[in-house]
């Protein structure tokens, strides 16, 4: 269950003051899969980074299975990630100097439940087609592949929330396909909630829910 | 065709870049700048001090050069002399002999040497020392004289009395406590009695063909011509005369110099390397933040010669921020510290600011980034811009033939480069063009060996750790996997981090190894018990006695120490009669009887040259015989050489068994011929002693022996050794402090170096985080990884820091070597945690950063 409540974030750069979310109000119950969807520039990717705690919001409130975290350490937030979220980037963001394998495990390890992790690494990286390229380093893998290696990255804790940043943006419609099918399996079968930010108009119909930012306000929520 | 690139564009897109990510371009400015700075530092220091130790060492001759001659100058030689002096040179002449001085208190004159100067120019160095306190140039006069303690008390006289000298009387206007030349003088044998030249004219003492000794003085001045120069000069010109400069004042002094020398040179080319080690792992970090960049301007089509225009100039424009940053940063430090050091350490840096530093500072900046930055950016030519993009990892690896043509262009970069800075090792040099060029050549070769050696360790101990954290049966926790791991992917140039910060390692520490085995040798040839009082002519009765006497005085320091010698005098070495030898100058003194000694043991301090000294238990079938090395040379004589002696109606013969060498100020010093035990048995024995006295109770020793033991003269060279041992305190302490600084712009150095790799983990720590690392589990796994690294390159470095100390200490600093475990675990354990705490404390700020804008950035 996340609850978003009077939530803004106003950057102010030497020259100009950006107000990048200027009040959202959300709620988006256990289990639910939201698509975020809104031109370029309308204060997506801010908003889910806030969700996941990347960033600390200007003001308002949000709050993860009861628990507010904008008043939150750093270091806190960070276990909480751990436990609670799985993130995928628009751009990937592997680790470079880790194989596939080491990249999918590298979240259990940071929680210290690495001993069984290894089994469940591998049977992620089947399910997303790579077994055979666990040994690969980032840059020897395609786009489409490191986005599969980051998906399963972020499923490996099975973290009941789950935020992807148009992971399918960078990929042909085969391969956006089949990461969106690996994500919406998952939040069926698991019962996470899956809040994924995308332009794809045929993306977005698969969702249980649709909320269309522009200029930093909810626009549309149906 | 398209246009070249204007340099003007090319400046311009190159300033561009730089503004947008200023902070990282901060960071490398700064890298480059403590790298000049600290070379910049360490040289003005080692020069100032340098000025500092050679300026001391000129007041023991009291003068730059001193010119000794055997007859008076004729009018060719006279001519030379004028010639220096219309170039700038100054001149003061100085006259000694031995001549009687009486008194009406006592009926029989005291043998005093004599000598003259000139109280107004001289000494040109140092300060004679008078009680009552005066100027020597204003109380002085023709008709006065200054004489030395002792003399008052053989004569009965006190200051103020007057006495009589060829006749004349003199009024004596104080007791000289303290004459800066006294070692280098001659005939020291009497009390002193210094005059002018005006009242040695009035006592008509220099007559035709007295015995008298004649010096001149010489001064530099800025201007005039240099030392080698006017050495040259007057050896072309007095072939025949002794010529000494400063250095040479004293065997202690001479060979502190040459230490100190060669440690500052040492230390500057240490300086060079960890300064240009700083600028190269700036740049290094720097570039290859850059290859995204450059794959991207392939990409939109810009060709390589114009990338390299850009990054060329946007490197130099880095290399030389940094440089004169650096520079600015280093005269700060030089400025700054001379007060601070004369408050704290009693020494006192000559002020100056040398240009020359600061170009060489400039040059190394600027060529040191060339080095770290020309050659990768001509081997991308090569490359097709999609394969940057995965720099990282060739997906297929040419054979290295091929990979050696590719890399020709920036092969023959490197070389030419790496030429330069073996030039500027070469410019450091302080010496001649030919120790330069010398220099600069073995600096570029040690430079690539201990390169390619600490590459192959590198590489060696890398997969050492790396197969026994896998092999190993226990499974290491999560953060030392990682971390150990991290050292291994591509792209963390872990094995050139390695080679960099065990360069630096090595050097540094090699400045410590260096330091201390040459302060252990040089307290061991300037013991602190070294004599200072010698007693001349005590006969076979007075010996006991005399011991007994010198044993009950107050301030003794040391048991005194009694060497028995014989009048001898050479007949024939090898045949040949001494008279038939051609022997100049000097070397007359053969000619006329010589003290010489007998021994059965090797005497402590002497060092064997050629031969052996012989076996003291079994007997011998003929008289052995041992000789200084200038004897040796002087008279032809080589181990197996027989000599002919004549002794008090005797004649010996004796086999040359070694030549030997030693020092002047230890008891055998004065002694130039030694025979094995027994040889001398029977004949008339002249007992010397010496002792090591208090200065403040030399006086009343000197009036003790004077009592009882008249006819046993004795000479204090108290003061003397006072200022040997503080010249030597004064090197020690530069040494120590020049390696103090250098140590510490190491370890600088090493941690920014360490700090350089910040940015190469920012993204690293970032998408940990946003895995759920907390800061601790991330400052955790790069701990374990700056550890290791740290330890490992501390580990090669010391082991190599120890191979090349024992090499420079033997080689060329003649001293001992002795491997210490203790400084080399030290140093291992000292650079994993500096390496550490300079990781931690760069990525510190990042470690508290909100992910999301850290994302943005990259
Ligand atoms: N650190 C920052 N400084 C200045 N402006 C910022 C900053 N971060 C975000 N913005 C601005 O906030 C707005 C929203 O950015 P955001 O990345 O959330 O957009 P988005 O909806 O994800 O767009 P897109 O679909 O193109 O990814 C943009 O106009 C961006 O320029
Ligand atoms: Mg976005």
């Amino acid at each position: 269950m996340i609850q978003v409540s009077g939530l803004t974030k106003t950057i102010a750069t030497p020259t100009h003051r950006v107000d990048i979310l200027k009040g959202i109000d959300l709620e988006i119950p256990r289990g639910q899969f939201a698509a975020i969807m809104g031109p370029s520039g309308s204060g997506k990717s801010t908003l889910l980074g806030l969700l996941a705690g990347l960033d600390s919001p200007t003001s308002g409130h949000i709050v993860l299975d009861g628990e507010d975290i904008t008043g939150l350490e750093e270091d806190e937030l960070a276990l909480l990630r751990g436990r609670k979220i799985g993130f995928v980037f628009q751009s990937y963001h592997l680790i470079p100097t880790l194989t596939a394998e080491e990249n999918v495990l590298l979240p259990l390890e940071l929680s210290g439940h690495a001993a069984d992790g290894v089994e469940r690494a591998r049977e992620l990286l089947q399910s997303v087609g790579l077994l055979d390229r666990r040994d690969h380093y980032p840059v020897q893998l395609s786009g489409g592949e490191q986005q599969r290696v980051a998906l399963a990255r972020a499923f490996v804790v099975r973290p009941p929330i789950l935020l992807a940043d148009e992971p399918t943006g960078n990929l042909d419609t085969a391969n956006g396909q089949v990461v969106l099918e690996l994500l919406i399996t998952l939040n069926r079968r698991e019962g996470t909630t899956l809040v994924l930010v995308t332009h794809d108009q045929q993306v977005s119909e698969q969702a249980d829910r649709r909320i269309t930012l522009r200029d930093g306000r909810v626009v549309l929520d149906a | 065709m398209r246009n070249r690139l204007s340099w003007s564009t090319a400046s311009k897109i190159a300033w561009r870049e730089a503004r947008a990510s200023s902070a990282k371009f901060l960071f490398v400015i700064v890298a480059v700048a403590i790298g000049v700075g600290s070379l910049t530092g360490v040289r003005g220091f080692s020069r100032a001090f340098y000025g500092m130790l050679l300026r001391e060492a000129r007041t023991l001759m009291a003068a730059d050069l001193s010119l000794r001659v055997f007859a008076i100058p004729n009018a060719q030689q006279t001519a030379t002399m004028d010639q220096l002096i219309r170039r700038g040179v100054r001149r003061t002449w100085i006259t000694e002999t031995l001549s009687m001085v009486a008194s009406t208190t006592v009926p029989n004159p005291v043998l005093v040497s004599i000598k003259a100067v000139d109280a107004h120019v001289y000494p040109f160095y140092g300060e004679v020392k008078l009680d009552p306190p005066g100027s020597l140039a204003r109380v002085l006069t023709a008709d006065s004289v200054a004489v030395s303690e002792d003399l008052l008390l053989r004569l009965k006289v006190a200051v103020g009395d007057s006495v009589r000298l060829g006749g004349q009387p003199f009024r004596i206007i104080g007791v000289v406590t303290s004459e800066p030349d006294r070692m280098s003088g001659s005939l020291n044998v009497g009390p002193r009695v210094m005059i002018t030249r005006e009242g040695l004219d009035r006592t008509g003492l220099m007559s035709i063909g007295s015995r008298a000794s004649e010096r001149y003085l010489f001064r530099l001045t800025p201007g005039s011509p240099g030392i080698e120069e006017v050495r040259q000069t007057l050896q072309k010109s007095f072939p025949e005369a002794l010529i000494a400069d400063f250095r040479q004042t004293h065997p202690i002094i001479t060979q502190g110099l040459n230490r100190a020398t060669t440690f500052l040179s040492l230390v500057s080319l240490i300086a060079l390397i960890v300064g240009a080690l700083g600028v190269a792992t700036a740049m290094q970090a720097h570039l290859q933040q850059k290859m995204d960049s450059i794959a991207i301007m392939k990409c939109l089509g810009a060709r390589t010669r114009e990338i390299i225009q850009i990054y060329v100039l946007q490197t130099i424009g880095l290399g030389l921020a940094g440089g004169l940053m650096g520079i600015a940063f280093g005269s700060v430090v030089e400025a700054a510290f001379p007060p601070l050091i004369a408050r704290y350490f009693h020494l006192r840096p000559e002020a100056h600011w040398d240009p020359s530093t600061a170009i060489q500072g400039l040059a190394v900046g600027i060529l040191t980034t060339l080095l770290f930055t020309l050659p990768p950016l001509l081997g991308i030519q090569r490359i097709r811009p999609g394969v940057i993009f995965r720099r990282e990892m060739a997906e297929v690896r040419p054979g290295w033939k091929q990979r050696l043509r590719d890399a020709r262009a920036s092969l023959v970069a490197g070389g030419v480069i790496l030429c330069g800075i073996g030039v500027i090792a070469g410019w450091l040099q302080i010496g001649t063009l030919r120790e330069s060029v010398r220099t600069g050549v073995a600096f570029v070769v040690a430079l690539v060996i201990s390169l390619l050696v600490l590459a192959a360790i590198a590489w060696l101990l890398l997969r050492s750790v790396r197969t026994f954290v896998r092999r190993c049966p226990r499974r290491f926790p999560a953060p030392i996997r990682h971390g150990v791991a991290n050292l291994y992917r591509p792209g963390n140039h872990a094995q050139a981090a390695l080679v960099a910060l065990g360069i630096g390692v090595m050097f540094t520490l090699t400045i410590f190894l260096v330091q201390r085995g040459m302060m252990a040798e040089m307290f061991k040839s300037a013991p602190p018990g070294m004599p200072n009082v010698f007693l001349l002519d005590i006969t076979a009765k007075e010996r006991d006695p005399i011991v007994d006497l010198i044993r009950a005085q107050r301030g003794i320091e040391g048991a005194p120490d009694v060497v028995g010698t014989v009048a001898a005098k050479v007949v024939s070495i090898d045949g040949k009669p001494i008279d038939s030898l051609n022997l100049k100058a000097w070397g007359r003194r053969f000619q006329r009887a010589r003290a010489v000694a007998q021994a059965a043991e090797r005497p402590a301090h002497t060092v064997i040259v050629q031969g052996a000294w012989w076996n003291s238990r079994a007997a011998q079938p003929e008289p052995q015989l041992s000789i200084t090395e200038e004897a040796a040379q002087i008279l032809h004589a080589h181990p197996g050489s027989h000599m002919e002696w004549e002794a008090a109606g005797r004649t010996i013969r004796a086999r040359v068994a070694a030549i030997h060498r030693i020092d002047s100020i230890h008891m055998y010093g004065r002694i130039e011929f030694i025979f094995s035990a027994g040889t001398l048995d029977g004949l008339p024995i002249i007992y010397y002693g010496g002792v090591r006295v208090a200065p403040r109770a030399v006086a009343q020793l000197q009036r003790a022996t004077y009592e009882k033991f008249p006819t046993v003269t004795v000479v204090n060279v108290a003061d003397v050794l006072e200022i040997v041992q503080q010249v030597v305190d004064q090197i020690a302490l530069v040494v120590r402090f020049i390696s103090m600084f250098a140590i510490l712009a190491g370890i600088v150095i090493l941690a920014s170096s360490v700090a350089g790799t910040r940015f190469r983990r920012i993204r690293e720590v970032v998408i940990l985080k946003t895995l759920g690392a907390t800061r601790r589990r991330v400052a955790g796994i790069f701990s374990v990884e700056f550890m290791v690294l740290g330890a490992v390159a501390g580990l090669m470095g010391s082991l190599l820091a120890t191979a090349f100390s024992a090499l420079l200490l033997k080689r060329w600093l003649d001293a001992d070597f002795r491997v210490d475990p203790l400084p080399n675990l030290l140093c291992i354990v000292l650079t994993a945690l500096v390496a550490n705490a300079a990781g931690w404390m760069a990525s510190y700020r990042i470690l508290g950063q909100k992910p999301l804008e850290v994302l943005r950035a990259e």
